[in-house]
């Protein structure tokens, strides 16, 4: 019983360029990508003037994202709605592939969220040059003091790499306390299974038959905890005999049922909100390069 | 470790994929999804204000014509109403001029009347008085059965005639 924490696992390496690894994520992210992909295409071809059911769900949807996009960046920036949906679409299935169980998040990976954050820096980059010129971006810099420049330099530097980090450290670090979780309740399986199966068959047989007492008691009373109870102490008192017997062991039964609870946070809800931050971080940061049009006459 | 890539890390050719993904999955979106539901929305929307702007045009113009009717309508109810006047006006002046017609050759054949009568009065005593003169001659000359003078004869006659002539 050990726990490793890795990086995605390589599936195997294309030996030119000096070898391209074909990792978990690469996969996970064509699987993503050409999944979403279809779904695009097939929503997206007989839209209707009268929309039948579906096609209402779908442009709710849009017009969801493009008024998040409006709100935040301003009706200027209407146009940045393709590449928000984009990135929120990518980021949260990329999250939630991992619940899938034998495919890895493609946003636990550093190179996934870094490539994107560098990605919107780069806009960012190219949007503040064409609006104030390549002099006026370098200029930028030393405002609103000349000493600030260090400051300055550093905080374009941290903005891709706390983004990429957020996300990633979320998402990456939800998949550690998962895997942790996973090993402590096999520990905890194989202690107590161990120490019923070392007490003697007798006890196996009491743990059933109070097991057994619960649950009747529990269908009778309707309690679901009395349930619960009483199928947990029969079970452990069948694979506890099983143990004694060398049929089975250590069989991690604390792990059915508790994580679930713990993925429903770490893969549902973090990867909803890590995809939402991201999304909106990125639509903060371009409508600080995409000024509204009067605005940027002005100066 | 063997077969695993470092937990914090960037791989070059994942960033690589995961970009050409990310700008395919970009174009597919933008041109093939949001790109024409937006736009469908917008032609939706734009129909629906034309529509209503059409609606608008029409609920004016047919305030406009329903002032005109009402116009033609009371302009109509005056001529109507002023040639049934003057209808009256003519009858009446025609009734009062046939009445007066009427009346005046009622009153021509009246005239006409009495002159007739008059005349017919006025011969029928000349013959009466002929007539009674030639049998009151004869009843004289059998009642009185003398001789008399024709001056005597003449006298009486004329006496008689005279007093008869006065009772008729």
């Amino acid at each position: 019983m050990s726990l490793n924490v890795t990086g995605p696992f390589i599936y195997f390496t294309i030996p030119i360029f000096g070898g391209i690894p074909i990792t978990q994520t690469t996969i996970s992210s064509l699987i993503v990508t050409v999944g979403l992909i279809i779904a695009a295409l097939s929503m997206g071809k007989n839209l209707k003037k009268r929309p039948d059911g579906k096609q209402v769900l779908l442009e709710k949807g849009v017009m969801m994202m493009h008024n998040m996009v409006v709100d935040t960046m301003g009706a200027h920036n209407a146009r940045w709605t393709p590449f928000i949906i984009t990135l929120f679409v990518s980021s949260i299935c990329g999250s939630l592939i991992g619940m899938t169980g034998f495919l890895r998040s493609t946003t636990a990976d550093l190179s996934t969220t870094l490539t994107w954050a560098v990605m919107v820096s780069v806009i960012i980059w190219y949007q503040s040059i064409k609006t104030n010129g390549f002099l006026g971006w370098l200029k930028g810099f030393t405002e609103p003091l000349a000493v600030m420049t260090p400051m300055n330099v550093v905080s374009e530097i941290a903005q891709p790499v706390s983004l990429a980090f957020r996300h990633f450290g979320n998402v990456a670090g939800g998949g550690v306390i998962t895997s942790i979780l996973y090993t402590a309740l096999a520990g905890l399986s194989s202690a107590l299974l161990g120490l019923i199966a070392s007490s003697g068959v007798a006890v196996s047989i009491v743990l059933l038959a109070a097991g057994a007492g619960l649950l009747v008691l529990g269908l009778k009373k309707k309690k679901l905890g009395l349930k619960i109870l009483g199928i947990i102490c029969a079970v452990l008192g069948v694979l506890g005999m099983l143990q004694v017997f060398g049929v089975v062991s250590d069989v991690p039964i604390f792990q059915f049922g508790i994580p679930a609870v713990l993925s429903l946070y770490f893969d549902l809800f973090s990867g909803f909100i890590q995809a939402l931050v991201f999304s909106l971080l990125t639509m903060v940061y371009i409508s600080g390069a995409c000024p509204p049009p009067e605005e940027a006459v002005q100066p | 470790m063997e077969g695993f890539e470092s937990f914090v890390g960037v791989n070059f050719w994942t960033a690589l994929f995961t970009l050409l993904n990310f700008l395919a999955l970009f174009f597919v979106l933008k041109h093939f999804l949001v790109g024409p539901v937006i736009k469908i929305i917008q032609d939706r929307q734009k129909e629906i204000d034309d529509m209503y702007a059409s609606a608008g045009n029409a609920e004016e113009q047919a305030k406009l014509m329903e002032a005109e009717y009402r116009q033609k309508l009371t302009a109509a109810a005056e001529t109507g109403e002023k040639i049934v006047k003057e209808a009256v006006a003519r009858g009446q002046a025609r009734e009062e001029e046939i009445l007066r017609q009427a009346n005046a050759e009622a009153s021509a054949i009246m005239d006409k009347a009495a002159a007739d009568i008059a005349l017919e009065k006025k011969k029928a005593i000349n013959d009466a008085k002929d007539e009674i003169s030639g049998i009151a001659i004869a009843i004289a000359e059998k009642v009185v059965a003398r001789e008399l003078n024709e001056t005597d004869q003449a006298q009486l006659v004329d006496i008689f005639i005279n007093e008869l002539g006065e009772q008729v």
